[in-house]
């Protein structure tokens, strides 16, 4: 089987998966206009469609090479071109190749990125349908899968960095992509900055690489690992926080007397965590996710839930090997995640924006995944990525479904994502809504469906799984102490997730309740009185009428806003927006099999296939608390499970009797009863408002000073005075300048008479050297025709009656003492010009015996 | 023979006439003739030290005999001719645009 294709170490067929994205972009970018939509359409499907196939196939052949290999860690290979070349710390040489591998981890990766994002693409081709800038939007889709490709099949990480860097371009692009809204240009900006904030972490782990390991790509960082840990003086990282200096105050941390000292690996490792929670919006850098909803749905769902999100899982997981090296770093990782994922949920709790919500529920289960890998995880953590791209992804696809539908009759984009303006949606969009409780069930852990598995083995591997550093008593550890998290530290995160699952189903079904339960607040249903006869006798929804340009909302566009005012009831989507929500809920629903947990299943595909990826870096660094218990762990795994079971049944019990026992009573009475902290919770703890106050502001002021010193130092002193130095200078060389030409004449006249005086005298000049043993050498400047004579002890009287060739005198002097000579020269003039020369000599330097 | 003295105090009288001339006077065409008269004051004292210089070789036994003092005129009248054509090209010019050929109304380019 599959014997057609090429060798595994030269995979050229990477080429086309990579390719066919970038062809998409290019002829959508510089045509597109003039294509018309179905050309554009057509380009966009096809080139993610056949990179989709073409990622079928090199993941069949991994396979059977995965096979061959009894299960060994694979990789189809495929090397473009040397980049360039850097040196690396040891003075060899780091090649930077434009290179690109599948293997186990990629391979899934590349999966999920070209399927999903076909099926988006396909949403999107029906949800962009009306928009001006069609051909723009699938430039930018297309590219962005292009680079997200590449983020993930590249082979070092400079590569993953283009690919890091593309994929934000495109999220910026994609964010702002209405930007004559001056909101939605500033949420691009925001996300693109605070990104930037990550990179600077990012690359200084590149480099940090470079220097201790001598390595880019990823096999070479493996094999240089263990020097990230090696105890020579040049491997240990010296870091004051805020610089040197002493301080005494209770800041002291901040400005200690001597520098902490830390291994590489925590150095590489923290800058690479900073990296990673930019990119998957972790504490403190999500800030960027929520206001990134300023984009189209799909944008959402493909770029800011399913895929670019999950690259800083993807990039822990792959770099899992040096991670590991580091338990403290593991320990932030997941402390950072157990933080994010309940802080998030419960802004995601007040929040009546459809979008917001689930932008904050997506924030929460990046945190989930962070836990995951941040505990040892890695397996449990990326099977995460895998589930939520697919229900996630299906729950803002919905959300786009039902945006669209509220669209016919309320044109404000605010209004039309507001729940309060939803309800009862579920007879109107029957399809819709079962994808959306399918996806829902997921997320909130239904038992048995996807995320039930994903989140729960989570939740356990951070209650019994323990970091310990695999090199633990030797090298550097022995000599510097090893740090190891505490064992509170894992019933702690526990905690925090089972708190975090609950909110998780709290919100998800009071959005699902809000949404598709309860009475249609949006417009009065009816018959519309201005329709014509035949209108009204046509039945109102129609599902699948697509093709034809001008289809859904045109009859609602005619209209008032006026609610009051009966219209069509919401109708449901076409097809391409239809089935891309069946085929992400069934998976929502299914893929859990493909990793379950408590013994179901003998052997777990998914652990099995990612098992060679994180053996090295697992296997001796994450351990189970209780000294490495494994039956203990065993044991724990069903009463843990009902942290997570009893999670989904409070959050959604709560919920019912909220939403739909009460219908929404309590929550009112609670918003009423606290309304501080409803206000605080509903303004996402004002966060913004606090980065506002400090890191924004402390920026600000900074770039006012320069703009001050700009202004005045350099416009005002050095650009004006200068000017006005060559304007005055001008002014009075100016006067000079009369036109006449007599004048002219009369000054090279006078010019010439000077030099004339010049030439026609002689200069006596003459240089003193001291050439040792108390003797002076005096050397006279040479000129034409000249002529000397010494006077060597200085009494007027010269040595010699003639004058002579001698242009040098040597004078012997006493310490202490000094000597005059005279000096004269005669020119062919016969002019002579006399110099009197003194030629001092210090003291001896006494000594003080 | 006329010893070279007298040459050279000649020639610095034609130079200084000439000079103060061209100082002075404010038409171009005379302007240009005194030029004329300062080269010729030079051409005048290279040819006689020339001259004064081969009556000395010849008392004596030096035989290398040079003549570039003669060779040197000749050059200088070949400038002073290229120089005139263009002069009175530019003094022709001017008259035209101006309809005067006083040197100090030519002063455009003043400031």
């Amino acid at each position: 089987m599959l014997s057609f294709l090429p060798p595994p170490n030269d995979y050229v067929l990477i080429a086309v998966i990579l390719g066919m994205p970038l062809l998409g972009a290019f002829v959508n970018g510089i045509w597109g206009n003039r294509l018309g939509k179905r050309a554009v359409r057509l380009m966009a499907l096809s080139a993610v469609g056949a990179s989709f196939v073409a990622s079928l196939i090199a993941f069949m052949s991994l396979a059977q090479l995965s096979e061959q290999d009894k299960g060994a860690h694979v990789k189809l290979v495929w090397n473009a071109w040397e980049w360039m070349h850097t040196t690396g710390g040891q003075g060899a040489t780091v090649p930077i190749e434009v290179k690109f591998s599948i293997d186990q981890l990629s391979g899934v990766m590349m999966l999920i990125v070209t399927g999903v994002g076909f099926l988006i693409h396909l949403y999107a081709t029906s949800y962009m349908e009306k928009d001006k800038s069609y051909a723009r939007f699938f430039a930018y889709l297309n590219l962005f899968i292009f680079a997200m490709l590449v983020l993930i099949l590249g082979d070092n990480l400079p590569l993953l960095f283009v690919g890091w860097e593309g994929v934000g371009l495109c999220s910026y692009l994609l964010i702002g992509f209405w930007y004559e809204n001056p909101a939605n240009a500033a949420a691009g900006k925001k996300a693109f900055i605070a990104n930037r904030i990550g990179d600077f972490g990012l690359l200084c782990a590149m480099f940090l690489l470079v220097q201790y390991t001598g390595a880019l790509d990823w096999n070479g960082i493996a094999n240089g690992a263990s020097s990230l840990v090696h105890p020579g003086e040049v491997y240990r990282v010296h870091v004051w926080p805020l610089g040197g200096g002493h301080y005494e105050g209770f800041l002291h941390f901040l400005q200690p007397d001597k520098p902490y000292t830390i291994s590489a690996a925590t150095a590489v490792g923290l800058m690479l965590l900073l990296g990673c929670s930019g990119k998957s919006a972790q504490i403190p850098l999500y800030v960027w996710l929520p206001d990134a909803m300023a984009g189209p749905t799909p944008v959402s769902a493909l770029i800011h839930a399913a895929t670019m999100v999950t690259a800083g899982i993807y990039l822990i997981c792959r770099l899992s090997f040096v991670f590991v090296l580091s338990p403290f770093t593991m320990m932030m990782i997941a402390i950072a995640g157990a933080l994010t994922a309940l802080f998030a949920a419960t802004i995601a709790v007040v929040q009546n924006d459809i979008k917001k919500v689930l932008a904050y529920s997506t924030i929460s289960q990046l945190g989930f995944m962070f836990l995951g890998v941040g505990v040892g995880a890695f397996t449990a953590g990326f099977f995460h990525v895998f589930t939520h791209a697919f229900f996630k992804a299906c729950l803002f696809l919905c959300a786009g479904s039902v945006i669209h539908a509220m669209h016919a009759r309320i044109h404000d984009d605010d209004k039309a994502q507001d729940v309060r303006n939803m309800g009862g949606l579920r007879k109107w969009l029957p399809l819709t809504h079962w994808t959306f409780a399918a996806a829902t069930a997921a997320i909130i852990g239904l038992p048995f469906t996807s995320g039930f598995f994903s989140k729960d083995e989570i939740l356990y591997r951070a209650f019994v799984d323990r970091t310990v550093n695999p090199e633990n008593g030797v090298g550097l550890l022995k000599k510097l102490g090893t740090f190891a998290p505490p064992v509170w530290i894992g019933p702690v995160l526990y905690a925090m997730a089972v708190a975090a699952a609950t909110l998780t189903a709290f919100y998800m079904c009071r959005l699902y309740f809000l949404t598709f339960w309860g009475d249609f607040k949006g417009w009065t249903v009816g018959r519309p009185s201005l329709l014509a006869r035949h209108e009204i006798a046509a039945p109102h929804a129609e599902p699948d009428h697509v093709d034809d340009d001008n289809d859904d909302h045109d009859a609602g566009h005619v209209h008032h806003e006026d609610p009051a005012t009966p219209g069509y009831a919401p109708h449901e989507s076409p097809w391409q927006m239809t089935i891309p929500l069946i085929i992400l809920a069934a998976f929502s629903l299914f893929a859990g099999v493909l990793n379950p947990g408590f013994g179901i299943l003998k052997e777990r595909p998914m652990d099995h296939w990612l098992e060679p990826v994180f053996k090295a870096a697992s296997e001796k660094a994450v351990i189970f608390a209780h000294n490495n218990d494994a039956s203990w762990a065993e044991h724990m795994e069903w009463p843990l499970a009902l942290g997570g079971i009893g999670a989904f049944a409070i959050g959604t019990t709560l919920a019912w009797w909220v939403y739909i026992s009460q219908r929404g009573a309590p929550a009112q009475r609670l918003a009423q009863s606290l309304p501080g902290l409803y206000r605080l919770v509903l303004d996402k703890w004002r966060i913004d408002e606090l980065y506002e106050a400090t890191v924004i502001a402390a920026v600000d002021s900074l770039a006012e000073t320069a703009a001050a010193v700009d202004k005045s130092v350099i416009d005002g002193i050095l650009a004006r005075f200068t000017s006005l130095v060559v304007a005055a200078s001008g002014t009075i060389l100016r006067a000079f300048q009369n036109g006449v030409v007599h004048v002219y004449a009369a000054m090279m006249v006078v010019g010439l008479a000077v030099m004339g005086w010049f030439f026609a005298v002689p200069h006596p000049n003459a240089t003193v050297v001291d050439a040792g043993h108390d003797d002076y050498v005096v050397t006279a400047a040479p000129g034409v025709g000249y002529a000397y004579r010494w006077d060597a002890d200085g009494d007027g009287k010269p040595d010699k009656k003639d004058f002579g060739v001698d242009t040098t005198l040597k004078v012997h002097v006493e310490p202490g003492k000094s000597q005059t000579v005279n000096l004269e020269v005669r020119n062919s003039f016969g002019l002579v010009r006399t110099k009197t020369i003194h030629v001092a000599r210090p003291e001896e330097p006494t000594s003080s015996l | 023979m006329i010893p070279a003295e007298h040459y050279v105090i000649l020639s610095a009288l034609l130079f200084v006439v000439g000079g103060v001339g061209f100082l002075v006077r404010r038409n171009v065409l005379i302007t240009l003739m005194s030029i004329e008269v300062m080269l010729n004051a030079s051409n005048l004292a290279l040819v006689a030290f020339n001259r004064s210089r081969l009556a000395h070789v010849a008392t004596s036994s030096y035989v290398v005999q040079s003549h570039t003092g003669q060779v040197f005129a000749f050059f200088i009248i070949a400038a002073e001719a290229a120089e005139v054509a263009v002069g009175l090209a530019i003094v022709l010019a001017f008259y035209r645009l101006r309809r005067t050929v006083r040197s100090d109304e030519a002063d455009l380019l003043k400031n």
